[in-house]
């Protein structure tokens, strides 16, 4: 589904060149739940950026769906974005000034989706995510907890191939973290992609697979098998 | 348009700065477009033929000072003089210029008797080289020969027995009779002293260029045996700039009884006139320059803030899906919303400053056409002015997003 070889990406400024990611391979295989961890300016979110077409790379080639995506338009990777990635942002990016309903419609307009259809999704995706009732509020008028699952909710409303999200309990405490973590696996189970990068290792090892990252390679990969860590059952 | 909703919700919840910039465009366009409508007025005030050829015609007084000074024979003998000179078209003694602001008026009307109101009138006294001179077009009736010409006394107090009146005076006087036949028609001035319509001149505007009636003039077959004569002088195109000091010099050299003064062109007389309107427009364009260029800086201000502020929630939009055209839109589109208001808040204002100018200073009532021009002007003004701002968002890359500052 995934599938990136010998990518590499360097920051450079005047002085200084930064190898974010140097010949960085990797293949995620329909329906996983990987981690992706290392110490910080490891090259995570570089990876995820990458991963997400927000950022283009200098090196290497990136296959999505078996498509080639190095060489697409800013419009072309926009819309890719928009119809097969959701992404979950550490900070939720939600936002302030729309309540809950408009913030999950954002992705869904610039689809052009039709009213009707985009009011079902919306209503549905806050169903899943237990804030059905409180579509009407504005974020600040949630929990962080809360505000996470709006933007899990705005993720899951496009119906994406795969979800990226980048630190997604970085702000929560742990009560909401487990259960922002309980939530993920069960949209992973109804088949749903996850590449979840975090500087958690009980979190990581609850995912399927785990990178490390150090220096912008991979270090190492282990399986939940391997470290003998059950995955948990979902319920869904 | 899909964002409206979503934009107009934001905005009502974030909605100071949004506001002043919607009341600054409100008195920005108020401003403006009674600005305009003045100015356009003033235009054409100033673009009124005054009826004259006044590329080349000139003007000078010749003030008799000696004893033996003979107001007479000098008219005549100048008059002769001028007429003569090669380059020069006419030439006539008057007692008023065009547009000069100094002149006599008297009072016309239809009936003899103090009870009748008169229709005010310049008179502009003339011989029968008057028309010529001054370039009058006759649309009915005669011109004065030169047995008409009467010599008036500086006490005088009667009026020859025959007039020529513009057109806007024949439409005055008898506004149901076709012009052509007011020629032999009687008027009175004075009350009740009796005067023949013999000819109709299209047009002659009176001395006063702020009068509500400067078409209105009457031409008297008069010369003056006052020491001061007053002469216009039509000189063929291109003639005028040389001939004014070749004929100051003649006149002067001719008599030394007298000085030439006041040498003046029509073209400059004008000029004097209107500048009282000149400087009301330079003035009122300057303050039109200076309001739009505060109200598009503020523009671009409060948007270049927004575009900083909302950095991540660009990027959070991009990373979503939205192309940079959607950004763009949806600053473009804010700012229409945002000019919206103030357009409409601009035009109750822009039609109750009107009323007041109206009711106040006697203002002509703001044509209908002027409220579409000046919406569509200050819609441009903020799409443009957002332009700059809705650019560099549209720029900002989606991997800001992810970054948490």
């Amino acid at each position: 589904m995934l599938k990136m070889q010998r990518i590499s990406k360097v920051f450079r400024t005047d002085l200084v060149a930064t190898h974010a990611l140097r010949d960085f391979s990797l293949e995620v295989a329909e329906g996983e739940f990987i981690s992706v961890t290392g110490p910080s300016g490891s090259g995570k979110t570089t990876f995820l950026n990458i991963a997400g077409l927000l950022e283009s790379f200098d090196q290497g080639q990136y296959f999505l769906d078996n498509e080639d995506i190095s060489n697409l338009s800013d419009n072309a990777r926009s819309r890719l974005r928009n119809e097969k990635i959701g992404f979950i942002f550490q900070s939720f990016n939600l936002i302030p000034d729309l309540n809950l309903f408009d913030n999950v419609d954002v992705p869904l307009r610039y689809r052009k989706l039709p009213s009707a259809e985009r009011k079902r999704r919306i209503e549905k995706s806050l169903e899943t995510v237990g804030l059905a009732s409180r579509y009407k509020h504005l974020p600040s008028q949630l929990s962080g907890g809360q505000q996470q699952r709006v933007a899990i909710a705005r993720a899951l409303a496009g119906e994406p191939r795969f979800l990226l999200a980048d630190e997604p309990t970085g702000n929560l405490d742990s009560a909401m973290a487990a259960s922002v973590l309980e939530l993920l696996k069960d949209i992973n189970n109804a088949g749903t992609t996850i590449i979840m990068v975090t500087h958690d290792p009980v979190l990581a090892e609850q995912t399927d697979r785990q990178i490390y990252v150090r220096d912008g390679q991979i270090s190492n990969i282990a399986s939940t098998a391997q470290i003998a860590t059950p995955r948990l059952a979902s319920g869904a | 348009m899909r964002d409206l909703g979503p934009i107009l919700r934001a905005m009502l919840r974030n909605k100071t700065g949004a506001l002043l910039i919607a009341i600054q465009i409100a008195v920005t366009m108020t401003i403006i477009v009674n600005a305009v409508f003045i100015i356009q007025q003033r235009i054409e005030l100033m673009a009124r033929a005054s009826g004259v050829d006044e590329a080349n015609t000139f003007y000078l007084s010749s003030v008799g000072f000696a004893d033996d000074f003979n107001a007479k024979t000098t008219v005549l003998e100048d008059l002769a003089a001028l007429r003569s000179l090669p380059g020069v078209v006419d030439a006539i003694q008057t007692n008023a210029v065009p547009m000069s602001g100094s002149g006599w008026s008297m009072g016309l009307q239809t009936e003899p008797g103090e009870e009748f109101d008169g229709t005010g009138v310049a008179v502009y006294m003339i011989d029968d080289h008057g028309l010529n001179t001054l370039d009058l077009e006759l649309v009915a009736g005669r011109n004065f020969t030169p047995q008409d010409i009467l010599w008036r006394e500086p006490a005088a107090r009667n009026w020859p027995d025959i007039v020529i009146v513009t057109q806007a005076v024949a439409e005055a006087l008898f506004p149901d009779t076709p012009v052509a036949d007011v020629v032999g028609k009687t008027v009175y001035i004075n009350d009740d002293e009796s005067i023949n319509i013999v000819g109709i001149v299209d047009k002659l505007q009176a001395p006063w260029v702020g009068w509500g009636a400067v078409e209105r003039a009457m031409l008297s077959p008069e010369r003056t045996l006052f020491n001061s004569a007053q002469y216009l002088i039509r000189t063929q195109p291109g003639q005028r700039d040389i001939l004014m000091p070749q004929i100051e010099e003649m006149l002067a050299s001719s008599n030394k009884g007298r000085i030439i003064n006041n040498l003046n062109t029509i073209e400059d007389t004008r000029e004097r006139s209107y500048r009282r309107h000149s400087a009301m427009i330079t003035i009122l364009i300057t303050v039109m320059v200076t309001l739009t260029l505060v109200t598009a800086a503020g523009i671009v201000g409060l948007s270049s803030f927004t575009v900083n502020k909302r950095r991540k929630q660009i990027g959070t939009r991009r990373a979503l899906g939205a192309t940079r055209g959607d950004i763009l839109r949806y600053f473009m589109l804010e700012n229409l919303l945002i000019s919206s208001v103030g357009i409409t808040l601009g035009l109750i204002l822009t039609i109750g400053l009107n009323m007041v100018l109206v009711n106040r200073f006697e203002m002509e009532r703001l044509d209908w056409f002027y409220l579409p021009l000046g919406m569509a002007a200050l819609w441009l003004l903020g799409q443009l002015a957002v332009l700059g701002p809705a650019s560099r968002a549209a720029a900002i890359p989606p991997a800001v997003a992810t970054r948490t500052v």
